[in-house]
């Protein structure tokens, strides 16, 4: 079974902020960007409250800057693409331990470009940024919904 | 010497250069209006913009790079050492098998998913005649330098990987040091360390050369032996040999 959860800041991203001035550079028609690392969780039954326990870590989730949020699905949501390495062989260790029922871990980056109404950019323009800057194809794949 | 914000290796790169006689300065990224005048571009190590995105990825598409690839697609000559091989990369400048800032490679992260630092040794993978930018150094050479980074992994498809050993887009690979290729530290494929283009005048080499061009800075019994002398421990090491052959192809040009 996946867990899937998503790690955003609470305090300014500058990653995010760098991301659009370039793709506003670009020519992308894009007002802001928000940016999530994802975090994909093969667990067994005895994973238990994972939330938690990933919390608790406090590797990936620190309470201070971020807010964690599960996710539904472990696909992307609409308007949403995931940036991850091609090949990738999940991780088993999490800030250098083992969690209880966790057989391996993947991380994404999430991207979803709003424009200045905040609705989602055309899905041809979020084509476009990533053919053009958020994925590199020579070691990268974008997952899109 | 083009310098964005978080690059961090400038100055020992300029001074590499200058000692194999070559003038140079620092121009940093929001002075794109310098760059004409100069003969030959490098772009030395560090954290260009962090490394947000990706490593290179911004800084590939940074308004001063309109003027490097203007210069490079004009024949000028240009060196990415580190983070600038992978803005290179990024640029499709290198190995530069497809448009212009669509990446067909990349210098990916580590296969240990860790930075690393330790010292090389890279031997050279091409024909120096068809390369002007390494003028001059023998077929073979073997040059020590300083691995120093998270993402150096070459990382392209199948075909792209074979089109790269094939077209004579190798530059340097990793070797001991007595030449014989090894497997790269991070996991490169085709134990590579550098790409250079099809004409010859645009190479990307990750490992550091400037961090091995004085005797005082190379990992080897030689550096104990002249411990307490210093006119030795500064003597010039193996990593100039690289900025000799680039000052000998940047001075034939500008004398041409």
């Amino acid at each position: 079974m996946t867990q899937t959860f998503a790690v955003t800041l609470t305090i300014p991203d500058n990653e995010a902020f760098t991301a659009f001035e370039t793709l506003a550079r670009l020519g992308i028609p894009v007002a802001r960007v928000v940016r999530a690392d994802i975090w994909q969780f093969e667990v067994d039954a005895s994973a238990g409250d994972l939330a938690g326990t990933i919390s608790s870590i406090e590797t990936i989730h620190n309470p201070n800057k971020h807010r964690l949020a599960a996710r539904e699905s472990d696909r992307p949501i609409p308007g949403e693409v995931w940036v991850a390495t091609r090949d990738e062989a999940p991780a088993t260790l999490v800030g250098g331990r083992a969690i209880p029922g966790v057989r391996g871990v993947r991380r994404r980056t999430a991207w979803r470009l709003l424009d200045d109404s905040g609705r989602d950019v055309a899905p041809h323009e979020l084509d476009r940024a990533i053919e053009t800057f958020l994925c590199n194809p020579a070691f990268q794949v974008a997952i899109t919904a | 010497m083009l310098v964005f914000p978080g690059t961090n290796s400038e100055d020992e790169t300029l001074r590499a250069v200058r000692a194999v006689g070559l003038e140079g300065e620092l121009v940093h990224w929001s002075q794109p209006e310098k760059l004409a005048r100069f003969d030959a571009y490098i772009l030395p190590g560090g954290f260009a913009y962090e490394d947000r995105i990706r490593a290179g990825a911004v800084a590939a598409h940074d308004a001063v790079m309109d003027s490097v690839i203007e210069a490079a697609q004009a024949g000028k000559y240009v060196l990415g050492i580190c983070n600038g091989a992978q803005i290179l990369a990024e640029a499709g400048l290198v190995p530069g098998t497809g448009p212009l800032r669509r990446p067909t490679a990349a210098f990916a992260p580590n296969a240990s998913g860790r930075f690393q630092s330790v010292h090389v040794h890279v031997k050279l993978a091409v024909d120096p005649s068809r390369v002007p930018i390494l003028a001059g150094i023998e077929p073979g050479a073997v040059i020590p330098a300083w691995a120093s980074h998270g993402d150096g992994r070459l990382a392209a498809p199948d075909d792209e990987l074979a089109r790269i050993e094939r077209d004579g887009h190798l530059a340097f690979v990793y070797c001991d040091r007595d030449g014989t290729t090894v497997a790269a530290p991070n996991g490169s494929a085709l134990s590579c360390a550098g790409l250079v283009n099809a004409e010859g005048n645009v190479l990307a080499i990750m490992p550091h050369p400037e961090r091995d061009a004085w005797t005082f800075q190379h990992l080897d019994a030689t550096r104990d032996a002249v411990r307490g002398n210093t006119e030795e421990m500064l003597a010039p090491s193996g990593g100039i040999v690289f900025f000799e052959a680039f000052a000998r192809a940047v001075l034939a040009e500008a004398i041409a």
